[in-house]
Formats: structure tokens, sequence, C-alpha cells
């Protein structure tokens, strides 16, 4: 059974014939139940002795085509409307009930539908690796040998086998938790799902690339500024990924530096102090410091009670009317100091990574760069830098990926603190300390724009996964020349 | 990476659909013996309703500080309807404020009776998911103030029962540094605050507040008749002014724009002495000032000279019927009886909740609020808060420069031609 499912993905790697071929040489030139299994499995299996393979099977065939009879092709049908009826509700005082049409739900639709294209494309898949795998019976009984038996054939699963046992969970886990969503998510970007389409009181249809094109400044009046906000709140959000990023790396490695640094007296003390920042809850601290930033926060009142805010006025950095710092509620000020708090919350982290590859640097290199006579800062920059850097490369990248989609840091500064005083990115309901997760997050939870969101997060991806790969090349490149 | 997002969306929802869970407690196993009785199933055929209900379960959403209570209601509303039916009722926490977002995730898993603030009833009706009260609305209309079931209505149609009418902002204020008379003008106010050394404070950074400026000046910001868009004319004059008008208060030394939480805490360390705001904080200013507490209608503010009253939000709380429930009809009569008269008596001796019911309204107890009698004499310049989903975000941004006092170039005119620009911004079609 798990055959059936997983050596189509596995044999597909391209070893020796590919799948394809294999299945239509055994199509082919196998015998009548070797073709008869591409439409009833069973057969196949009972043609060539192995009867509990079959019904197992079969069984799996059969609720495939039960899924498509009740459930799949009847919507799929509808899939090119998403639906044409809409709900209607009367209410019957004498029953005490709602009396409700037969409508059309078109996110049921939707779902149902692509749920039924991957069992359609399953089904097919398996389907001919059926097929293949009773070629190889027929050849087996053909030269006169045994096949397995089906206590045999678990026997096989569980050992020469294991790892087509040991991946099928998670390939079935990805399939249903990770593609299926990602495919929907997909198709949203393509239709009218937003807050005047919500099922099940109305419906939703295909709308192509118009939203595509709203995005990029075509088309309504809304658009044009949609289009400017989300080119600025891209801006920023690159700005922010490669700032937090990068003062999160090298915060981490000069602390680390500092504590492994054998003047430094109690090391241990110093290190347990930063990693018990970590076991705070991270919402717990940005929340505090949201408080602490706030306009009539503590920090503020500090800030003017020994004369900063003052300071700041006489040296123009503060409008006049201001009477506090505006941290978190003024533009330039809460780009700052988002990536400044994040290098609190983040550099833990860091420093205990770069500690531990600092500590895998060979001595003798360092040895010996010493009897050359390199000072630290060449010391750092020639050896522990570019180590740091081969060894962290990746990692880098991933974080880079992580801060693009940092919602946390973001949100929580800033949600019901920060108002833009842009009005065109205003008019979008994005500020300017949006990254694109937040103001898809907003635009979702507040406005129901699923498809925008869609479209958004579609955006994302697309340059995570550029980015991801520009990155990898690099790095690889890199690291041929390193070593 | 995207994974991540639609995760991270997966854990907020089901967050939030855990903070409205239902808490299932008492049910009343009413008596099947009911026998002879059954067969007095006393007509009362002025409603229609059906003769036996059987088994009903219902889920009821309601803000967390009224749990109790609603219990307390839930159990008289079993205890009554006994005869009728086995009734069995849940009640979950979800706030008012709340209540859109949670029932529109999913308007078929949502409670079949919830409360909610009549800002949300255009969009809940958008999405279907509030039924039209078809039982014994002439009485619920007759019963309740007349905004209140405006505010319950939409094209003539009751959607909702109303709850409470106290869901508005008006003007509180220490009365041993500012007198009666200073209160009546933003002025008075002021020069009072500045010869104490105190402030006056609201928040203007917010598309609730600052419309009461916009609102006065007779300036409007409704919804368009598809129940979707925006309607705004506050780029007309006199817009330019009132945001000229707005900036001069912005810019006195005694005002401060501050968010909630800031004018609580201003009031209880004593540097505010009058704010803007509405009954959710004036039990912090009234146990602050003690007897010096006062309240009032908002004031008036100098415009080109000329003074003008600011206007406000009215707002009510309401409770609605889920039309996925069920039980639609015993869900109907469930929101009629926790918004009756005698509930809604209990409702204001409960939590001093601003009743809307007329008779318990007109009540002494009730009238000698301070609160409630400010809010009814704002009612006179309050319109029901009726916008859409484009408003928020461009007003507050006005609101926010306004503050500021930072135009970035712009003139007045300017300034309001682009928050109506973004206001008036279809929603994405």
């Amino acid at each position: 059974m798990a055959e059936m499912t997983l050596t189509a993905p596995l044999r597909a790697d391209g070893r020796e014939p590919g799948f394809l071929q294999r299945f239509g040489h055994a199509f082919v030139h196998g015998d009548v139940f070797t073709k008869l299994s591409f439409f009833i499995w069973g057969l196949g299996y009972i043609g060539h002795g192995q009867l509990i393979k079959a019904v197992l099977v079969t069984l799996v065939q059969g609720l495939g085509l039960y899924y498509l009879g009740v459930a799949g092709i009847p919507n799929l049908m509808k899939f090119g409307t998403l639906g044409t009826v809409q709900m209607e509700m009367v209410f019957n005082p004498a029953t005490f009930k709602n009396e409700v049409n037969d409508y059309d739900n078109s996110f049921a639709i939707l779902l149902l539908s692509v749920i039924a294209l991957v069992v359609i494309v399953a089904l097919i898949a398996a389907a001919m690796a059926v097929v293949a795998s009773n070629y190889q019976l027929q050849q087996i009984r053909q030269a006169g040998k045994k096949t397995n038996n089906f206590r045999q054939d678990i026997r096989v699963y569980l050992n020469e086998k294991f790892y087509v046992t040991l991946l099928t969970l998670p390939v079935l886990g990805v399939v249903v938790f990770t593609i299926v969503p990602l495919f929907i998510l997909i198709a949203v970007a393509f239709t009218n799902y937003d807050q005047q389409h919500m099922p099940p009181n109305s419906l939703f249809t295909w709308v192509g690339l118009s939203n595509f094109f709203t995005l990029f400044g075509g088309g309504q009046s809304l658009s044009l500024t949609f289009g400017y906000a989300f080119g600025k709140v891209l801006v920023w959000t690159l700005v922010w990924a490669f700032f937090a990023t990068f003062t999160n790396f090298f915060g981490g490695v000069f602390l680390a530096m500092f504590i492994n640094d054998k003047k430094t007296k109690f090391p241990k003390l110093w290190r347990t102090l930063f990693v018990i920042t970590i076991a705070v809850p991270q919402f717990v601290t940005l929340l505090l410091v949201r408080n602490f930033f706030g306009d009539n926060g503590i920090f503020n009142t500090m800030m003017s009670n020994i004369g900063v805010t003052d300071f700041l006025h006489n040296i123009g950095l503060l409008s006049p009317g201001v009477d506090h710092i505006p941290f978190l509620t003024s533009n330039g000020w809460a780009q700052v100091m988002i990536i400044l708090i994040n290098i609190w919350v983040g550099v833990p982290y860091q420093m205990l990574i770069a500690t531990g590859v600092l500590m895998n640097i060979p001595g003798d290199m360092l040895e010996a760069a010493r009897i050359d006579g390199a000072n630290p800062v060449q010391m750092f920059f020639s050896i522990k830098l570019p180590y740091l850097l081969s060894v962290q490369g990746p990692a880098l990248v991933t974080d880079f990926v992580k801060n693009i989609n940092n919602f946390n840091v973001i949100y929580l500064l800033t949600q019901d603190v920060f108002v833009t005083t842009d009005q065109a990115m205003a008019a979008s309901s994005a500020k300017e300390v949006d990254l694109l997760v937040t103001w898809l997050f907003r635009l979702t939870q507040e406005q129901y724009n699923y498809k925008m969101a869609a479209v958004i997060g579609i955006m994302v991806f697309i340059i995570c996964a550029v980015f991801t790969v520009v990155c990898f090349r690099f790095i690889n490149k890199k690291e041929a020349t390193f070593s | 990476m995207k994974k991540q997002v639609s995760l991270a969306m997966a854990t907020v929802m089901a967050l939030s659909l855990a903070a409205c869970g239902g808490s299932p407690s008492s049910s009343s196993a009413a008596a099947a013996d009911s026998g002879a009785a059954a067969t007095d199933s006393t007509g009362s055929d002025a409603t229609g309703e059906a003769a036996s209900w059987g088994d009903v379960t219902l889920t009821m959403w309601g803000a967390e500080e009224d749990q109790t209570m609603l219990r307390e209601m839930a159990d008289a509303f079993i205890a009554e309807n006994a005869d009728k039916g086995n009734i069995t009722i849940n009640i979950g926490a979800c706030s008012e404020a709340d209540a859109k977002d949670n029932i529109l995730t999913d308007p078929t898993a949502a409670a079949d009776v919830f409360a909610f603030a009549d800002d949300q009833l255009n969009e809940l009706v958008a999405a279907g998911a509030l039924q039209e009260v078809s039982l014994n609305a002439d009485d619920v209309k007759s019963r309740n103030l007349e905004g209140s079931v405006e505010a319950a209505s939409l094209d003539g149609k009751l959607y909702a029962y109303p709850m409470t009418a106290d869901n508005g902002y008006f003007l509180y204020y220490d009365s041993s540094v500012i007198s009666a008379e200073d209160a009546q003008t933003v002025d008075g106010i002021l020069a009072a605050a500045a010869a104490a050394g105190r402030t006056f404070d609201m928040t203007l950074n917010d598309g609730w507040y600052i419309y009461s400026f916009f609102a006065g000046a007779g300036l409007e910001a409704t919804l368009a008749d598809d129940g979707v868009n925006t309607v705004c004319n506050w780029n007309e004059a006199p817009g330019a002014d009132v945001a000229q008008a707005v900036m001069d208060i912005a810019s006195n030394s005694a005002f401060v724009s501050a968010p909630d939480a800031d004018i609580v805490s201003g009031i209880t360390n004593g540097t505010v002495c009058a704010a803007v705001s509405g009954t959710w904080n004036a039990q912090v200013a009234q146990e602050t000032w003690g007897e010096n507490y006062a309240a009032t209608k908002l004031p008036t503010y100098t415009m080109n000279g000329e003074q003008v009253q600011m206007g406000s939000f009215a707002g009510y709380k309401l409770v609605g019927v889920n039309p996925h429930s069920a039980n639609v009809g015993v869900a109907m009569m469930l929101a009629d009886y926790i918004t009756n008269e005698a509930n809604q008596q209990k409702r204001f001796e409960d939590r001093q909740l601003g009743p809307s019911n007329i008779n318990v309204n007109a009540s002494e107890a009730v009238q000698a609020a301070p609160a409630i009698a400010a809010l009814a004499a704002q009612s006179d310049f309050s319109d029901l808060q009726r916008v859409g989903a484009n408003y928020w975000d461009p007003a507050a941004s006005l609101g926010q420069i306004l503050a500021s006092g930072d135009t970035q170039g712009k003139t007045t005119q300017q300034l309001v031609d682009d928050a109506v620009a973004g206001i008036t911004a279809a929603v994405a079609q």
C-alpha cells in the first residue's frame, strides 16, 4: 500500500529508466493482469497471487474514487464558476427554524476541488506505479521464482525499504498541511474573495490577473496608492531584514568574543544573564518595551528629567511643538527603535551560536597568526569572520528570510501605537513600519481582503525564494574558494 | 515562508476562537415529565411560536465582565420556558468590540446569540451573519429608544435587539479646577487647565474621536448606499478651517493628544483635569476625583472666531441572532428576553450599563448617573457610527498630522483633500 503512494516520487528521481518509461514499458509488455491493474489495482495482484495486497490496494483506490464521486467531481463541475446559487434564507414561524435553499459555497467548492485534483493526480500516479510493480511481479513469476507473500512484503518495508515506511507519514503530512493549503492560497489570489464576497452568504468567482494589476498600480483609484504602499512597505521590509539580520549577527559575535575573552571575569555569569532574556517569552518583553518607550512612558519621563529631550529640541532633532521623544510613534524614530529593540531580543541566540562556532576555530590557526604578529583586529577580519561566515552563511540567509516575515517584533511594538502621517499609505491601511506580513495580517484580519492578502503572500514567497536561491548560489561559490 | 504566514494566521484564528470559546455550564434538565401541564401550552398566539421546542442547545457570547450576569439571565430564561422544551445554554466570552471579527471568521460556527457594538451591524448584515428580527419586532421597536432602534436597523428592517445606549463619548472633568461654565468651551477648559498646570486630554489620532470636530461643523462621514464604502465631505467648506482649529487646539500647551491608556494614567496621577472619553474610563475619573467628578456634553470649539458645538458618534450595544443557528426561533426568544425591560434594569444595577429601554432609561436612578446624563445631553449632537472600512486609517492619519502640527508642507485644504481621497476610496473590489 505504501508502495503505491511512494514509489512514484522516489523513483521519479531519475535513476536508470524514468518512472514514465518504466510504466510505458510495463503497460505495453505486461500480461492481461498487469494491464487490468491500471484500472482496478487489485486485479493485477490477484492474478499474481498477492491477495491481501490486492484487497488493501483496491480499498485505497475505492476510497479515492468514492471521494471523487461523492464530493470531488460534483465540486469540480462547479470549479469553473465557483458556484452560481446564492444562499437564501427564510424564517418559518411554524417550525421556528430558518429554511435554507440548496446554495453553493464558493470556498467549499474551491477547497474540495483542489483536494479532488490532488486525489486525481495521486490516483493516476499510483495506478502507474501499480502497473510497474505488477510487471515486476509478472517477470518474477515468468522466471519461475516465487513472489513475496504479504508477510514477506511487510518485512521488506521494515528492513531494506524502511526509508519508504518512514517517509510515508511526513509526505502525507506535507501534502495535506502544506501543498493543499498552498494551492488554495494561490487560487484565492485569482478570485474576488473579499468582504463583499464572503461565503457562505455570497459567492466569489475567478477574476484572472486583475488583483495583480491592482497591486502594481493599474486600474481603479484605490490601486494607485496600493501600489505606492506596496513599494514603500517592500523597501522597508528589505531594509529591516538586512539590518535586523546583520545587527544581530555582529552583535552576537562581538558579545560572544567579549565573553569568551580570557580577560573577562565570570564568563559563565554573563552568558547566563543573556540567556535568561531568552527565557522570558518574546511577546512579554516586546509589550513591556512598547510601554517603556511610549510617548508618556518611563523612558520618556527619564529623558526629559535628565534633559535629553531639551537637548534634542536644541539640536533640532525634535520639532518644538513636541514635548516627548516619539520613540515608537514617529516614522524615523520608530524604525530605528524597532531595529535596536530587536537587537536586544535576538542577540542572545546569536551569541550562543557564535560561541559554539568560535570555539571550533582550530587553535593552531590563531596561534600561527599570533606568532606572525597579527593583531586582534587582523585576526578577526582575516580568520574569525571568514570562518564564521562560511559556517553561518546558510543560517544568515534563513535568518534574513525569517526577518522578512518577522511578524512578532513589528506587530507587537507598533500595533495601536503607531499612526502614520503619510496619507497615501493610510489610504491603503499601511504604515511606514509595516512589513509585508503585518500589512497582510491587518488587511485580512480587519478588512477581510483575502484576495489581496493572497497576492501579497505570493509576492513575499517569490521574494524569499529568489533571494534564497541567489544567496545559496553565491555561498556555494564562496565556499569553494574558501576551502 | 508561506507556511509560516498561514501558520501564524491559523494560530491567531485558533486563539481568537479560543478567546470566544464556549464555557459549557449549568443547563436545566427541564422537566420532561411536564405531563398534564403540557396540555395547557397557553397559545401565545401573538408571537405565533411553535408549540414545543424539543431539545434546544444555544450558545451565547457576551463580554467577559458580563458572564455571571448572563448566566443568571440564561437560567431565568430556561426556567421560564421549561414547559416548552429542554433548553441548554452555553455562554462564551467575546467582547462586543471583537464580535464581528470572531463571527465573520466563520458565521456558521459562531454563537447563536451574541452581543456586539452597533457599528458592526452593516458588515454583519452584509455577511449574512444577522437574522432579521421576525418575532415580536414591533414590541422591540416600541420599548427601546428611537436612536437605538435606528442603530439596530438597516433599510427599515430590524436586525438586532438594543441592549445598552452608553457606547459614546462625552466630557468629564475635575470640577475643582474647571467650572461648569468653563466646561462649555474648549477655550475655557484649556485656560482653566493651564492655570492649574494640568491638561485636557483627548485622543486625536483616532478616527472615532477626530470625527467630532468635523461632524460638529456640519460635515459628514457616513456609509454610502452600497453599505460598504464611505461618503465624506470633510474637504468642503469649512473642512480646512476645522483642520486649522484642531491644530490650534493641539498646539495649546494645556492640551494633550493621548491614547486611552495614557488618559487613565493621567487621571490617576493627577496631570489630567478634563478628558473626552467614554463610560469605560468614567469610573476611574469618578474614583479619583470623588465628588468633584462632573460629566457633561462635549464643549464647543473656536473655528474662525465662532463657537462650534462638537459632535460625536453615538454608540449602542446590541444583541444579534445568528441566522445559521439550528434553533433560530428560540435564539430570537432568548435575545428578546435578555434585552427586555427587567433585564435592562438588572444590567444597570449589576454593571452600571446605560439602558436603551425607554422605561428604564427614564427612571430616576439612571438619570442621576452623571455619565448617562452627559450622554443624553450629547445625544442631540451625535450621529450613528456608520462608516466603511476605509474610513479608519485615513481619518486616524489626519488626526495624527493635526495633533503633531507637522503638515508636511501641505495646506490644511490639501490635508483634508488627501484624507477624503483615502476615506472615500472604493473598498477593494
